[in-house]
Protein backbone atom coordinates (compact mmCIF):
# COMPACT_ATOMS: atom_id res chain seq x y z
CA UNK A 1 0.00 0.00 0.00
CA UNK A 2 1.48 3.50 -0.74
CA UNK A 3 0.93 5.72 1.83
CA UNK A 4 1.78 9.54 2.59
CA UNK A 5 3.25 10.54 5.71
CA UNK A 6 3.11 13.79 7.37
CA UNK A 7 6.19 14.67 9.55
CA UNK A 8 7.00 17.32 11.86
CA UNK A 9 10.74 17.44 11.41
CA UNK A 10 13.24 20.03 12.89
CA UNK A 11 12.34 23.11 12.06
CA UNK A 12 15.76 23.70 10.03
CA UNK A 13 14.33 21.06 7.87
CA UNK A 14 11.06 22.20 7.28
CA UNK A 15 12.11 25.83 6.83
CA UNK A 16 15.08 24.09 4.19
CA UNK A 17 11.50 22.02 2.26
CA UNK A 18 9.19 25.29 2.59
CA UNK A 19 11.78 27.70 0.68
CA UNK A 20 12.32 27.06 -2.77
CA UNK A 21 15.70 28.44 -2.78
CA UNK A 22 16.78 25.89 -0.34
CA UNK A 23 17.03 21.62 -1.14
CA UNK A 24 15.60 18.99 1.14
CA UNK A 25 15.25 14.92 0.38
CA UNK A 26 13.30 12.63 1.76
CA UNK A 27 16.23 11.30 3.69
CA UNK A 28 16.92 14.47 5.41
CA UNK A 29 13.25 14.52 6.48
CA UNK A 30 12.54 11.08 7.31
CA UNK A 31 15.93 9.22 7.24
CA UNK A 32 15.52 5.44 7.42
CA UNK A 33 12.14 4.35 8.55
CA UNK A 34 12.29 0.63 9.43
CA UNK A 35 8.85 -1.24 7.98
CA UNK A 36 8.62 1.43 5.52
CA UNK A 37 10.40 1.62 1.94
CA UNK A 38 10.72 5.17 1.80
CA UNK A 39 10.17 7.13 -2.20
CA UNK A 40 13.31 8.58 -1.98
CA UNK A 41 12.50 10.06 -6.33
CA UNK A 42 9.65 12.02 -4.09
CA UNK A 43 10.13 15.93 -3.12
CA UNK A 44 8.79 16.68 0.33
CA UNK A 45 6.31 18.80 0.09
CA UNK A 46 5.48 21.37 3.04
CA UNK A 47 2.19 21.48 4.02
CA UNK A 48 0.48 24.70 5.59
CA UNK A 49 -1.33 24.37 8.84
CA UNK A 50 -5.19 25.74 8.59
CA UNK A 51 -5.52 28.28 11.50
CA UNK A 52 -8.63 30.10 12.71
CA UNK A 53 -8.70 33.66 11.30
CA UNK A 54 -10.03 34.55 14.70
CA UNK A 55 -8.51 34.36 18.00
CA UNK A 56 -11.85 32.80 19.28
CA UNK A 57 -12.20 30.29 16.78
CA UNK A 58 -12.10 26.41 17.33
CA UNK A 59 -8.81 25.49 16.53
CA UNK A 60 -9.74 21.95 15.43
CA UNK A 61 -12.23 22.79 12.93
CA UNK A 62 -12.06 23.22 9.33
CA UNK A 63 -15.53 24.84 8.74
CA UNK A 64 -14.89 28.03 9.61
CA UNK A 65 -13.03 30.85 8.12
CA UNK A 66 -9.06 29.87 8.00
CA UNK A 67 -5.91 31.44 7.05
CA UNK A 68 -2.98 28.88 6.06
CA UNK A 69 0.13 29.08 7.99
CA UNK A 70 3.78 28.01 6.63
CA UNK A 71 5.80 29.48 9.32
CA UNK A 72 8.63 26.59 10.58
CA UNK A 73 6.99 26.00 13.84
CA UNK A 74 3.30 25.45 12.22
CA UNK A 75 4.05 23.81 8.69
CA UNK A 76 4.47 19.93 8.17
CA UNK A 77 6.13 18.03 5.50
CA UNK A 78 5.12 15.06 3.66
CA UNK A 79 6.93 12.23 2.28
CA UNK A 80 6.46 9.32 0.26
CA UNK A 81 6.46 5.39 1.12
CA UNK A 82 5.13 2.07 0.59
CA UNK A 83 4.03 -0.28 3.29
CA UNK A 84 3.34 -4.12 2.99
CA UNK A 85 -0.13 -4.67 2.43
CA UNK A 86 -0.06 -7.95 4.13
CA UNK A 87 -2.00 -6.90 7.63
CA UNK A 88 -2.06 -3.09 6.01
CA UNK A 89 -4.07 -1.91 9.10
CA UNK A 90 -2.18 -2.71 11.51
CA UNK A 91 0.53 -1.84 9.89
CA UNK A 92 -0.56 1.44 9.60
CA UNK A 93 -1.45 2.19 12.99
CA UNK A 94 2.19 0.84 14.07
CA UNK A 95 3.73 3.08 11.80
CA UNK A 96 1.94 6.21 12.98
CA UNK A 97 2.94 4.94 16.45
CA UNK A 98 6.85 4.06 15.49
CA UNK A 99 8.40 7.82 15.38
CA UNK A 100 7.19 10.80 17.07
CA UNK A 101 7.58 13.14 14.07
CA UNK A 102 4.82 11.39 12.03
CA UNK A 103 1.95 13.47 12.83
CA UNK A 104 -0.48 11.36 10.34
CA UNK A 105 -0.50 8.80 7.32
CA UNK A 106 -2.63 9.08 4.80
CA UNK A 107 -3.50 6.19 1.27
CA UNK A 108 -1.78 7.34 -1.75
CA UNK A 109 -4.46 6.13 -4.07
CA UNK A 110 -3.60 5.59 -7.82
CA UNK A 111 -5.25 7.95 -9.69
CA UNK A 112 -6.08 8.28 -13.40
CA UNK A 113 -7.43 10.81 -16.32
CA UNK A 114 -10.89 10.59 -16.29
CA UNK A 115 -11.81 7.69 -18.93
CA UNK A 116 -12.59 8.23 -22.06
CA UNK A 117 -16.74 8.43 -22.60
CA UNK A 118 -19.27 9.19 -25.23
CA UNK A 119 -18.81 12.25 -27.20
CA UNK A 120 -15.25 12.45 -26.50
CA UNK A 121 -12.66 12.79 -29.65
CA UNK A 122 -10.56 10.12 -30.77
CA UNK A 123 -7.61 8.57 -29.15
CA UNK A 124 -5.63 7.72 -31.57
CA UNK A 125 -5.88 5.96 -34.62
CA UNK A 126 -6.14 2.85 -36.81
CA UNK A 127 -2.80 2.99 -37.33
CA UNK A 128 -1.95 3.06 -33.95
CA UNK A 129 -4.23 -0.32 -33.44
CA UNK A 130 -2.44 -1.55 -36.35
CA UNK A 131 0.70 -1.20 -34.91
CA UNK A 132 -0.59 -2.76 -31.51
CA UNK A 133 -0.92 -6.03 -33.34
CA UNK A 134 1.53 -5.78 -36.18
CA UNK A 135 2.94 -9.01 -35.27
CA UNK A 136 -0.07 -11.15 -36.94
CA UNK A 137 1.82 -9.78 -40.22
CA UNK A 138 5.32 -11.49 -39.34
CA UNK A 139 3.88 -15.17 -40.02
CA UNK A 140 1.53 -14.03 -43.29
CA UNK A 141 -1.90 -14.01 -40.50
CA UNK A 142 -3.79 -11.78 -42.87
CA UNK A 143 -7.24 -13.54 -42.96
CA UNK A 144 -6.50 -14.89 -47.04
CA UNK A 145 -9.29 -17.14 -47.37
CA UNK A 146 -11.05 -16.54 -44.14
CA UNK A 147 -15.03 -15.86 -44.02
CA UNK A 148 -15.51 -12.62 -41.67
CA UNK A 149 -19.31 -12.22 -41.51
CA UNK A 150 -20.39 -8.96 -40.32
CA UNK A 151 -24.16 -9.24 -38.75
CA UNK A 152 -25.07 -5.03 -38.70
CA UNK A 153 -26.08 -2.43 -41.20
CA UNK A 154 -24.55 -3.30 -44.40
CA UNK A 155 -21.31 -2.32 -45.81
CA UNK A 156 -20.12 -0.35 -48.08
CA UNK A 157 -17.05 -1.53 -49.98
CA UNK A 158 -16.63 1.68 -52.15
CA UNK A 159 -16.01 3.81 -48.70
CA UNK A 160 -13.94 0.88 -46.99
CA UNK A 161 -11.47 1.19 -50.61
CA UNK A 162 -11.58 4.82 -50.51
CA UNK A 163 -10.54 5.00 -46.79
CA UNK A 164 -8.27 1.86 -46.97
CA UNK A 165 -6.49 2.62 -50.49
CA UNK A 166 -6.80 -0.58 -51.29
CA UNK A 167 -9.75 -2.81 -52.67
CA UNK A 168 -11.94 -4.67 -50.29
CA UNK A 169 -13.64 -8.20 -50.83
CA UNK A 170 -17.17 -9.00 -50.06
CA UNK A 171 -18.65 -12.51 -51.18
CA UNK A 172 -21.83 -11.33 -52.27
CA UNK A 173 -23.00 -14.97 -52.76
CA UNK A 174 -22.36 -15.77 -49.17
CA UNK A 175 -23.82 -13.06 -47.75
CA UNK A 176 -27.67 -12.44 -46.40
CA UNK A 177 -30.29 -9.80 -45.99
CA UNK A 178 -33.16 -10.41 -43.98
CA UNK A 179 -36.38 -10.29 -45.41
CA UNK A 180 -37.74 -7.20 -46.87
CA UNK A 181 -33.61 -5.19 -47.12
CA UNK A 182 -33.28 -5.40 -50.88
CA UNK A 183 -30.16 -3.63 -50.95
CA UNK A 184 -27.17 -5.52 -52.36
CA UNK A 185 -24.05 -6.65 -50.32
CA UNK A 186 -21.38 -4.30 -50.50
CA UNK A 187 -23.69 -1.32 -50.99
CA UNK A 188 -25.07 -0.36 -48.03
CA UNK A 189 -25.25 3.19 -46.94
CA UNK A 190 -22.35 4.16 -44.75
CA UNK A 191 -23.16 3.58 -41.59
CA UNK A 192 -22.28 1.28 -38.50
CA UNK A 193 -21.60 -1.63 -40.64
CA UNK A 194 -18.98 0.06 -42.42
CA UNK A 195 -17.35 1.39 -39.47
CA UNK A 196 -17.19 -2.43 -38.08
CA UNK A 197 -16.17 -4.10 -41.54
CA UNK A 198 -13.43 -1.20 -41.39
CA UNK A 199 -12.32 -2.32 -38.16
CA UNK A 200 -12.40 -5.84 -38.69
CA UNK A 201 -9.82 -5.73 -41.89
CA UNK A 202 -7.53 -3.37 -39.88
CA UNK A 203 -5.98 -7.05 -38.13
CA UNK A 204 -7.25 -8.97 -41.05
CA UNK A 205 -6.94 -7.04 -44.37
CA UNK A 206 -7.31 -10.12 -47.06
CA UNK A 207 -10.20 -11.48 -45.14
CA UNK A 208 -13.75 -12.65 -47.12
CA UNK A 209 -16.29 -10.10 -45.92
CA UNK A 210 -19.83 -11.47 -45.96
CA UNK A 211 -22.63 -8.64 -45.38
CA UNK A 212 -25.31 -10.05 -42.70
CA UNK A 213 -27.33 -6.47 -42.51
CA UNK A 214 -29.88 -7.78 -39.69
CA UNK A 215 -29.61 -4.36 -38.12
CA UNK A 216 -31.89 -3.19 -41.29
CA UNK A 217 -34.94 -4.87 -40.63
CA UNK A 218 -37.53 -3.06 -42.23
CA UNK A 219 -40.08 -4.36 -39.12
CA UNK A 220 -39.10 -1.44 -37.13
CA UNK A 221 -39.75 0.91 -40.16
CA UNK A 222 -37.30 2.52 -43.05
CA UNK A 223 -35.36 4.58 -40.92
CA UNK A 224 -34.59 2.76 -37.75
CA UNK A 225 -31.48 1.27 -37.64
CA UNK A 226 -32.32 -1.58 -35.21
CA UNK A 227 -33.51 -5.21 -36.05
CA UNK A 228 -34.99 -8.04 -34.31
CA UNK A 229 -33.67 -10.61 -33.06
CA UNK A 230 -35.55 -12.78 -35.20
CA UNK A 231 -33.80 -11.43 -37.85
CA UNK A 232 -30.89 -12.70 -36.10
CA UNK A 233 -31.70 -15.95 -35.38
CA UNK A 234 -32.81 -16.58 -39.73
CA UNK A 235 -29.22 -15.20 -39.95
CA UNK A 236 -27.34 -17.18 -37.84
CA UNK A 237 -29.12 -20.60 -39.49
CA UNK A 238 -27.58 -18.81 -43.21
CA UNK A 239 -24.69 -18.97 -41.69
CA UNK A 240 -24.38 -22.37 -40.66
CA UNK A 241 -25.60 -23.32 -43.77
CA UNK A 242 -22.16 -20.87 -44.89
CA UNK A 243 -20.10 -22.97 -42.52
CA UNK A 244 -21.44 -26.71 -43.38
CA UNK A 245 -20.45 -26.62 -47.16
CA UNK A 246 -16.69 -25.85 -45.83
CA UNK A 247 -14.50 -28.74 -45.69
CA UNK A 248 -13.64 -29.94 -42.45
CA UNK A 249 -9.55 -29.11 -43.07
CA UNK A 250 -10.61 -25.56 -44.20
CA UNK A 251 -13.50 -24.81 -42.01
CA UNK A 252 -12.91 -21.32 -40.50
CA UNK A 253 -15.88 -18.76 -40.20
CA UNK A 254 -15.89 -15.54 -38.01
CA UNK A 255 -18.86 -14.01 -36.96
CA UNK A 256 -18.72 -10.39 -35.44
CA UNK A 257 -21.57 -8.96 -33.21
CA UNK A 258 -21.77 -5.40 -32.67
CA UNK A 259 -25.01 -5.11 -30.97
CA UNK A 260 -27.71 -6.15 -28.65
CA UNK A 261 -30.50 -5.37 -26.39
CA UNK A 262 -30.58 -1.90 -24.29
CA UNK A 263 -33.90 -2.52 -22.45
CA UNK A 264 -35.60 -5.14 -20.01
CA UNK A 265 -39.04 -3.46 -21.45
CA UNK A 266 -37.99 -5.32 -25.01
CA UNK A 267 -37.75 -8.72 -23.41
CA UNK A 268 -39.38 -10.92 -21.71
CA UNK A 269 -39.56 -11.51 -17.72
CA UNK A 270 -36.93 -13.62 -16.47
CA UNK A 271 -39.16 -15.73 -14.88
CA UNK A 272 -40.95 -16.11 -18.42
CA UNK A 273 -39.38 -18.99 -20.47
CA UNK A 274 -39.24 -17.09 -23.86
CA UNK A 275 -37.37 -14.73 -22.25
CA UNK A 276 -33.82 -13.57 -24.06
CA UNK A 277 -32.24 -11.97 -21.88
CA UNK A 278 -31.32 -14.77 -19.14
CA UNK A 279 -32.08 -17.46 -20.95
CA UNK A 280 -29.69 -20.46 -22.75
CA UNK A 281 -32.70 -21.88 -23.52
CA UNK A 282 -33.86 -19.15 -26.07
CA UNK A 283 -34.05 -20.05 -29.92
CA UNK A 284 -31.02 -17.51 -30.77
CA UNK A 285 -28.87 -18.85 -27.74
CA UNK A 286 -29.19 -22.09 -28.94
CA UNK A 287 -28.23 -20.55 -32.69
CA UNK A 288 -25.15 -19.29 -31.22
CA UNK A 289 -24.31 -22.74 -29.55
CA UNK A 290 -25.31 -24.71 -33.11
CA UNK A 291 -22.88 -22.56 -35.12
CA UNK A 292 -20.02 -22.47 -32.34
CA UNK A 293 -20.37 -26.06 -32.27
CA UNK A 294 -20.07 -26.46 -35.98
CA UNK A 295 -17.01 -24.53 -35.73
CA UNK A 296 -17.79 -20.63 -36.20
CA UNK A 297 -16.35 -18.09 -33.93
CA UNK A 298 -18.80 -16.00 -32.63
CA UNK A 299 -17.63 -12.74 -30.64
CA UNK A 300 -20.36 -10.00 -29.06
CA UNK A 301 -19.76 -6.61 -27.79
CA UNK A 302 -19.99 -6.49 -24.28
CA UNK A 303 -22.15 -3.47 -24.64
CA UNK A 304 -21.69 0.35 -23.86
CA UNK A 305 -23.37 0.51 -20.38
CA UNK A 306 -20.25 0.78 -18.30
CA UNK A 307 -20.53 2.61 -14.75
CA UNK A 308 -18.57 5.46 -15.82
CA UNK A 309 -20.23 6.85 -18.12
CA UNK A 310 -23.28 4.60 -20.01
CA UNK A 311 -25.25 5.03 -23.58
CA UNK A 312 -27.72 7.21 -22.96
CA UNK A 313 -29.86 4.34 -23.96
CA UNK A 314 -28.85 1.93 -21.30
CA UNK A 315 -31.51 0.61 -19.11
CA UNK A 316 -30.71 -2.44 -17.21
CA UNK A 317 -30.72 -1.42 -13.58
CA UNK A 318 -27.32 -3.90 -13.48
CA UNK A 319 -25.92 -7.07 -15.21
CA UNK A 320 -26.14 -5.08 -18.70
CA UNK A 321 -23.93 -7.88 -20.34
CA UNK A 322 -26.88 -10.07 -21.30
CA UNK A 323 -28.52 -13.04 -23.65
CA UNK A 324 -25.97 -13.49 -26.52
CA UNK A 325 -23.11 -10.99 -25.24
CA UNK A 326 -22.95 -12.98 -22.67
CA UNK A 327 -22.69 -16.72 -24.42
CA UNK A 328 -20.22 -19.02 -22.60
CA UNK A 329 -19.93 -19.88 -25.93
CA UNK A 330 -19.31 -16.47 -27.49
CA UNK A 331 -16.32 -14.36 -26.89
CA UNK A 332 -17.58 -11.06 -25.60
CA UNK A 333 -15.48 -7.79 -25.88
CA UNK A 334 -14.75 -5.21 -23.66
CA UNK A 335 -13.50 -1.97 -24.86
CA UNK A 336 -10.39 -0.19 -23.98
CA UNK A 337 -8.53 2.52 -25.99
CA UNK A 338 -5.19 3.30 -27.60
CA UNK A 339 -3.26 3.75 -24.31
CA UNK A 340 -5.05 0.80 -22.94
CA UNK A 341 -7.27 2.17 -20.38
CA UNK A 342 -10.80 0.94 -20.26
CA UNK A 343 -13.34 3.19 -22.01
CA UNK A 344 -15.90 4.47 -19.27
CA UNK A 345 -18.77 3.32 -21.68
CA UNK A 346 -17.34 -0.56 -21.85
CA UNK A 347 -20.26 -2.45 -19.83
CA UNK A 348 -18.53 -4.61 -17.13
CA UNK A 349 -19.77 -8.35 -15.77
CA UNK A 350 -20.75 -10.59 -14.63
CA UNK A 351 -22.80 -11.37 -17.51
CA UNK A 352 -26.18 -12.59 -17.32
CA UNK A 353 -25.99 -16.18 -19.13
CA UNK A 354 -21.86 -16.34 -17.83
CA UNK A 355 -20.92 -14.71 -15.08
CA UNK A 356 -17.53 -14.43 -16.35
CA UNK A 357 -17.99 -11.77 -19.10
CA UNK A 358 -16.09 -9.82 -20.81
CA UNK A 359 -13.74 -12.15 -22.04
CA UNK A 360 -11.25 -9.75 -23.16
CA UNK A 361 -10.85 -6.18 -24.12
CA UNK A 362 -10.17 -5.05 -27.44
CA UNK A 363 -9.17 -1.25 -28.66
CA UNK A 364 -12.00 1.38 -29.86
CA UNK A 365 -12.73 4.78 -29.62
CA UNK A 366 -9.88 5.82 -32.47
CA UNK A 367 -9.71 7.69 -35.49
CA UNK A 368 -10.75 4.97 -38.13
CA UNK A 369 -13.16 4.49 -40.68
CA UNK A 370 -14.68 8.02 -40.82
CA UNK A 371 -17.94 6.24 -41.14
CA UNK A 372 -20.29 8.84 -39.00
CA UNK A 373 -17.78 11.75 -40.49
CA UNK A 374 -14.33 13.56 -40.37
CA UNK A 375 -12.91 13.40 -36.78
CA UNK A 376 -15.20 11.11 -35.66
CA UNK A 377 -13.90 8.46 -33.59
CA UNK A 378 -15.00 4.74 -34.29
CA UNK A 379 -16.40 4.10 -30.90
CA UNK A 380 -18.29 1.69 -28.71
CA UNK A 381 -17.94 -2.05 -27.68
CA UNK A 382 -18.94 -1.93 -31.48
CA UNK A 383 -15.62 -1.09 -32.75
CA UNK A 384 -13.47 -3.07 -30.43
CA UNK A 385 -15.86 -6.02 -31.22
CA UNK A 386 -14.02 -6.22 -34.85
CA UNK A 387 -11.14 -5.32 -34.17
CA UNK A 388 -10.91 -8.47 -32.36
CA UNK A 389 -12.66 -10.86 -34.58
CA UNK A 390 -9.98 -9.21 -37.23
CA UNK A 391 -7.30 -10.74 -34.92
CA UNK A 392 -8.69 -14.15 -34.58
CA UNK A 393 -9.70 -14.09 -38.54
CA UNK A 394 -5.72 -13.42 -38.81
CA UNK A 395 -5.21 -16.33 -36.68
CA UNK A 396 -7.30 -18.63 -39.20
CA UNK A 397 -5.54 -17.63 -41.79
CA UNK A 398 -3.33 -20.96 -40.69
CA UNK A 399 -4.88 -22.47 -38.39
CA UNK A 400 -8.25 -24.06 -38.86
CA UNK A 401 -10.99 -24.63 -36.62
CA UNK A 402 -10.38 -28.32 -36.86
CA UNK A 403 -7.08 -27.29 -35.88
CA UNK A 404 -7.99 -25.31 -32.89
CA UNK A 405 -11.09 -25.33 -31.92
CA UNK A 406 -13.32 -22.35 -30.92
CA UNK A 407 -13.68 -23.04 -27.36
CA UNK A 408 -9.47 -23.71 -27.72
CA UNK A 409 -8.91 -20.52 -29.40
CA UNK A 410 -10.86 -18.79 -26.76
CA UNK A 411 -9.38 -20.05 -23.83
CA UNK A 412 -5.94 -19.21 -25.75
CA UNK A 413 -7.08 -15.34 -26.48
CA UNK A 414 -7.73 -15.31 -22.56
CA UNK A 415 -4.64 -17.03 -21.86
CA UNK A 416 -2.53 -14.59 -23.22
CA UNK A 417 -4.54 -11.37 -22.60
CA UNK A 418 -2.16 -8.50 -20.97
CA UNK A 419 -4.13 -8.79 -17.36
CA UNK A 420 -5.23 -5.27 -16.20
CA UNK A 421 -7.46 -4.31 -13.39
CA UNK A 422 -7.16 -6.82 -10.60
CA UNK A 423 -5.10 -9.84 -10.72
CA UNK A 424 -6.43 -12.48 -13.38
CA UNK A 425 -9.67 -12.23 -14.57
CA UNK A 426 -12.11 -9.07 -13.37
CA UNK A 427 -15.22 -7.53 -14.77
CA UNK A 428 -14.19 -4.77 -15.93
CA UNK A 429 -11.37 -5.77 -18.29
CA UNK A 430 -11.95 -9.61 -18.28
CA UNK A 431 -9.07 -11.72 -18.85
CA UNK A 432 -7.32 -8.21 -20.09
CA UNK A 433 -6.37 -6.85 -23.34
CA UNK A 434 -6.07 -8.65 -26.44
CA UNK A 435 -2.44 -9.22 -26.64
CA UNK A 436 -0.91 -9.93 -30.30
CA UNK A 437 2.80 -10.80 -29.35
CA UNK A 438 1.58 -13.51 -26.69
CA UNK A 439 -0.81 -14.97 -29.14
CA UNK A 440 2.30 -15.35 -31.36
CA UNK A 441 4.29 -17.05 -29.01
CA UNK A 442 1.47 -19.41 -28.12
CA UNK A 443 1.14 -20.42 -31.67
CA UNK A 444 4.61 -20.77 -32.82
CA UNK A 445 5.48 -23.01 -29.43
CA UNK A 446 2.28 -24.92 -30.50
CA UNK A 447 3.20 -25.65 -34.17
CA UNK A 448 7.45 -26.32 -32.85
CA UNK A 449 5.55 -28.73 -30.21
CA UNK A 450 4.06 -30.64 -33.31
CA UNK A 451 0.54 -29.70 -31.75
CA UNK A 452 -1.87 -29.51 -34.61
CA UNK A 453 -1.11 -28.88 -38.26
CA UNK A 454 -1.33 -25.58 -40.07
CA UNK A 455 -3.68 -25.49 -42.66
CA UNK B 1 -56.95 -1.86 -32.48
CA UNK B 2 -53.80 -2.87 -34.18
CA UNK B 3 -54.56 -5.81 -36.19
CA UNK B 4 -52.34 -8.63 -35.15
CA UNK B 5 -49.53 -8.97 -36.97
CA UNK B 6 -47.08 -12.35 -36.91
CA UNK B 7 -44.65 -11.04 -34.95
CA UNK B 8 -44.49 -13.69 -31.97
CA UNK B 9 -41.52 -15.81 -32.08
CA UNK B 10 -42.34 -19.73 -31.72
CA UNK B 11 -40.42 -23.03 -32.54
CA UNK B 12 -41.76 -26.08 -34.20
CA UNK B 13 -40.55 -29.46 -34.74
CA UNK B 14 -40.53 -31.17 -37.99
CA UNK B 15 -38.34 -33.40 -39.77
CA UNK B 16 -35.48 -32.63 -41.55
CA UNK B 17 -36.25 -30.57 -45.05
CA UNK B 18 -39.84 -29.28 -44.03
CA UNK B 19 -41.50 -26.15 -45.44
CA UNK B 20 -43.75 -23.96 -44.36
CA UNK B 21 -46.44 -25.25 -45.67
CA UNK B 22 -45.56 -28.11 -43.22
CA UNK B 23 -45.32 -26.27 -40.57
CA UNK B 24 -48.67 -24.87 -41.01
CA UNK B 25 -50.46 -27.95 -41.29
CA UNK B 26 -48.70 -29.40 -38.24
CA UNK B 27 -49.84 -26.09 -36.22
CA UNK B 28 -53.31 -26.14 -38.24
CA UNK B 29 -53.00 -22.46 -38.92
CA UNK B 30 -53.74 -20.36 -42.16
CA UNK B 31 -50.95 -18.07 -43.81
CA UNK B 32 -52.82 -14.68 -43.05
CA UNK B 33 -51.27 -16.06 -39.00
CA UNK B 34 -47.72 -16.33 -40.22
CA UNK B 35 -45.09 -13.88 -41.70
CA UNK B 36 -44.55 -15.94 -44.95
CA UNK B 37 -41.47 -13.02 -45.79
CA UNK B 38 -39.65 -14.35 -42.82
CA UNK B 39 -40.45 -18.31 -43.73
CA UNK B 40 -39.44 -21.24 -42.07
CA UNK B 41 -36.13 -20.94 -40.31
CA UNK B 42 -33.91 -24.14 -39.96
CA UNK B 43 -32.48 -23.82 -36.44
CA UNK B 44 -30.33 -27.56 -37.15
CA UNK B 45 -31.48 -28.86 -33.93
CA UNK B 46 -34.53 -30.21 -35.22
CA UNK B 47 -37.08 -27.42 -34.35
CA UNK B 48 -38.17 -24.30 -36.44
CA UNK B 49 -38.54 -21.31 -35.65
CA UNK B 50 -41.34 -19.02 -37.44
CA UNK B 51 -43.17 -15.72 -36.73
CA UNK B 52 -47.41 -15.93 -35.61
CA UNK B 53 -49.86 -13.75 -34.74
CA UNK B 54 -49.67 -13.05 -30.73
CA UNK B 55 -53.11 -15.29 -31.00
CA UNK B 56 -51.72 -17.65 -32.80
CA UNK B 57 -48.83 -18.26 -30.34
CA UNK B 58 -51.37 -18.22 -27.60
CA UNK B 59 -53.05 -21.07 -29.29
CA UNK B 60 -50.42 -23.22 -29.84
CA UNK B 61 -48.99 -23.04 -26.29
CA UNK B 62 -49.00 -26.72 -25.27
CA UNK B 63 -49.64 -28.23 -29.17
CA UNK B 64 -47.02 -31.18 -28.94
CA UNK B 65 -43.68 -29.84 -30.53
CA UNK B 66 -44.32 -26.27 -30.37
CA UNK B 67 -42.89 -24.08 -27.86
CA UNK B 68 -42.83 -20.59 -27.67
CA UNK B 69 -43.96 -17.56 -27.58
CA UNK B 70 -40.32 -16.36 -27.30
CA UNK B 71 -38.89 -12.79 -26.64
CA UNK B 72 -37.87 -11.05 -30.39
CA UNK B 73 -36.65 -8.37 -28.36
CA UNK B 74 -35.46 -5.24 -30.82
CA UNK B 75 -31.80 -5.15 -31.43
CA UNK B 76 -29.34 -1.99 -31.72
CA UNK B 77 -25.81 -1.17 -32.54
CA UNK B 78 -23.42 -1.00 -29.60
CA UNK B 79 -22.15 2.57 -31.23
CA UNK B 80 -21.59 4.79 -31.03
CA UNK B 81 -22.52 5.23 -27.68
CA UNK B 82 -25.08 7.94 -26.86
CA UNK B 83 -24.35 10.62 -24.21
CA UNK B 84 -27.04 10.58 -21.31
CA UNK B 85 -29.36 13.86 -21.92
CA UNK B 86 -28.07 15.45 -18.65
CA UNK B 87 -24.33 14.80 -20.21
CA UNK B 88 -25.44 17.08 -23.57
Amino acid sequence: MRVLIQMKPDRDVVEAVANPQLTATTQDVAGSMPGVELDQSFTPVALPRPVPSTAEGDPLSLTQPLRFSMRPEDATVLVRGEIHDYDAASRLSMLALSRSQIVGVSADPVIQTSPTCPGDGPVGNWQDVKNLLAELGADDLDGSGIALAITDTGINTQHLSNELDRPVTVDAARSWNPPGVTGKPGQFPVDHGTMCAFDALIAAPKATLIDVPVLLSQQQGPTVMSGLLSDAVAAYSHLWSVLETMPDDKRALVVSNSWGSFSPRWDFPPSHPGNYSDNPGHPFNLMVTALESAGADVLFAAGNCGLDCPDGRCEFPDRPIVGANSHPRALSIGGVDTRGNRVGYSSQGPGRLDPNKPDICAYTHFEGSHAFGAGEPDSGTSAACPVAAGVVAAVRTQWSANVIKPAELRILLQRTADDRGAAGFDHDYGFGIINVPAIMDALRRRSKNGHGIRR
Amino acid sequence: MAPDKPTSLITVTLPSGATLEDALRQLGIGRDAVDTDYGLVDLHNGTYALLVTEAVAERVHGTPGAQGPYANPKIEPFGPPQPRPDED
